[in-house]
């Protein structure tokens, strides 16, 4: 059986794609920040589904040592349980922030739970992704277009804005992804990011002020079922029973097809971004030998 | 520059060690969160590549900061400024609180204040400007029903700053009592700015610009700093309007507000 692990899983996009993972027969690791919300999203996806197989890990990903914590546990389950083998990775918790604020090592939010944490995740889970021949994939944004990575003050503590600091997070998404694929495209592992539309979920009315829960509202009205995107999210992880399915060969998807991206969207980028990165998580991605 | 910052690990510590870090200043950096300042350490080394040691430390227990001490005089380690972030709030009535709460509150944000701005100004270094900061509030600037004893212990901050600057003003030291209005530092904060509504909204300060502007401040020689124009505002009319008024305004404001923000949480 196939595992998947998908973080920020008791909600939205997250909670919709594991259900839909469990009812395709895939082994779904879900990841949650309260222990209450976990055992609400395992419920809500067995009492639709009493054989689906799904476990859930409890952890703020925002901090780096709960990160690492899960990393850990996720391990150790794979080990015992998967035969060390990750078939896919769903880096899909995310968050939206109205003001500057920061994380236990003094990151900005946004792109400390968007990006930085996917990025350690994905580092610590990357031996047995490439076992497997697994998928990383990204949970980005059409929004991610229109900017640039501000290379010189990445938290944006000179003048924050709270849009641009989502933009650029989704932006890292997508530039994670393309370095993942120059990096390890030989191991056979393969790096997606997902435009989901604007999705009917609540990111945007978590611990925000009364301005971007006001927005979110209204733009909610247009807003798809996150049962939608799921099925992007599920067509990337391919069919759980085939032997062998072939990745899909493009980088960012929407509606299940592949769609253009931003000019930004560079191997110069996505390596400045890598070593930026893994400066700020004091981690190293090895591209020499990778089983 | 060496700097030392109390509750370094909370959002304003966190938000001006980040500012000093981006300086390039080294930081001696102290909270009650021990994990929290080693995680906070590794974001400013790794960030900046700046020298920060680190010490957990209950400033309001002598000895703890005795032990604290010791590892800075082992060390040797002189100081350019002291930035006293450490505070707490309890939010209600007098008589709704635990009496140690209460007293709790002026142990950690006036009592330990002085202390440690004591011990640290006598580890000063030689023949060089110093700059203290303290952290005092916009509520220190009324009476305030329901939050007495946390405006009254920010008065004293204010008033002692006041006067601190004074004494020192001819040994090269500069003192500055940061007023600030709400800022959004935890989840917490930023549900009780939300139950203010547009009060909370408005009076809101941005903690990235608020951390710019107090070293900026503080270092061009300045002794209060209120930031944004409408808590300047508040302050203007929090000193010509008769404080028994003011107490009467804002015991009604507060009532609403805490009531909505303590059935929320």
């Amino acid at each position: 059986m196939k595992t998947i692990v998908i973080t920020g899983a008791t909600s939205g996009i997250g909670l919709e794609t594991a259900r839909l993972l469990t009812l395709q027969g895939f082994n779904v690791l879900g990841v949650g920040r309260s222990k209450e919300n976990c055992v609400k999203a395992e419920k809500d996806i067995l009492s639709e589904n009493p054989h689906a197989k799904v476990t859930f890990f409890i952890g703020d990903l925002m901090q780096q040592r709960e990160v690492l914590h899960i990393a850990r546990e996720i391990i150790s389950y794979l080990n015992e349980n998967c035969h060390g083998e990750l078939h896919a990775l769903i880096n899909n918790a995310g968050c939206v922030r109205s003001w500057y604020m920061t994380t236990e090592e003094g990151y900005e939010q946004q792109f400390a739970l968007n990006h930085l944490a996917g990025f350690i995740l994905t580092h610590e889970l990357l031996p047995m992704i490439v076992k497997a021949k697994g998928r990383i994939i990204m949970t980005s944004s059409t929004s991610h277009k229109g900017i640039k990575v501000h290379w010189d003050d990445v938290m944006l503590r000179r003048g924050y804005n709270p849009l641009i600091a989502y933009k650029q997070s989704k932006l890292c998404n997508v530039l994670f992804a393309k370095g993942l694929n120059d990096r390890y495209a030989a191991t056979g592992i393969r790096a997606y990011a997902v435009d989901p539309g604007l999705v009917k979920t609540d990111i945007g009315n978590k611990q925000t002020g009364s301005l971007i829960n006001f927005i979110w509202k209204l733009r909610k009205y247009r807003a798809v079922s996150p049962a939608i995107p799921a099925q992007t999210f599920a067509f990337l992880c391919g069919r759980h029973d085939a032997e062998t399915s072939p990745p899909p060969p493009g980088l960012y998807y929407y509606l299940c097809k592949e769609k253009a991206y931003s000019k930004q969207v560079t191997s110069a980028n996505a390596t400045r971004l890598f070593a930026l990165s893994e400066q700020l998580c004091g981690i190293r991605y090895e591209t020499e030998n990778v089983p | 520059m060496n700097v030392m910052i109390t509750g370094a690990a909370g959002g304003l510590g966190r938000a001006l060690a980040n500012e000093c870090g981006r300086r390039g200043y080294n930081l001696f950096l102290t909270d009650i969160n021990a994990e929290g300042l080693l995680s906070l350490q590794r974001g400013l080394e790794r960030q900046f590549g700046v020298t920060v040691t680190t010490k957990a430390c209950d400033l309001t227990r002598a000895e703890s900061v005795d032990e604290m001490l010791q590892i800075i005089d082992k060390h040797n380690i002189k100081f350019d400024m002291h930035l006293n972030i450490a505070g707490i709030d309890f939010e209600g009535g007098f008589m709704e609180r635990a009496r140690e709460k209460v007293v709790g509150i002026v142990a950690l944000n006036n009592a330990a204040t002085l202390r440690i701005t004591h011990a640290i100004l006598e580890r000063r270094r030689a023949d060089r400007p110093f700059t203290i900061v303290f952290v005092s509030s916009l509520a220190s600037m009324f009476p305030m029903p329901l939050k007495a004893t946390y405006a009254a212990s920010k008065r004293f901050l204010l008033d002692f700053a006041t006067s601190l600057r004074q004494e020192l003003k001819d040994q090269n030291v500069n003192v500055l009592a940061l007023c600030p209005g709400g800022m959004v530092t935890t989840p917490e904060a930023m549900q009780g700015i939300t139950a203010q509504g547009i009060w909370g909204s408005i009076t809101t300060n941005a903690l990235e610009v608020v951390a710019y502007k107090t070293l900026e401040r503080a270092l061009a020689g300045k002794g209060t700093y209120v930031p944004g124009l409408i808590n300047q505002v508040l302050c203007f009319l929090g000193r010509i309007i008769p404080r028994s008024w003011v107490a009467t305004v804002v015991h009604w404001r507060w009532k609403s507000a805490q009531s909505k923000w303590l059935t929320n949480m």
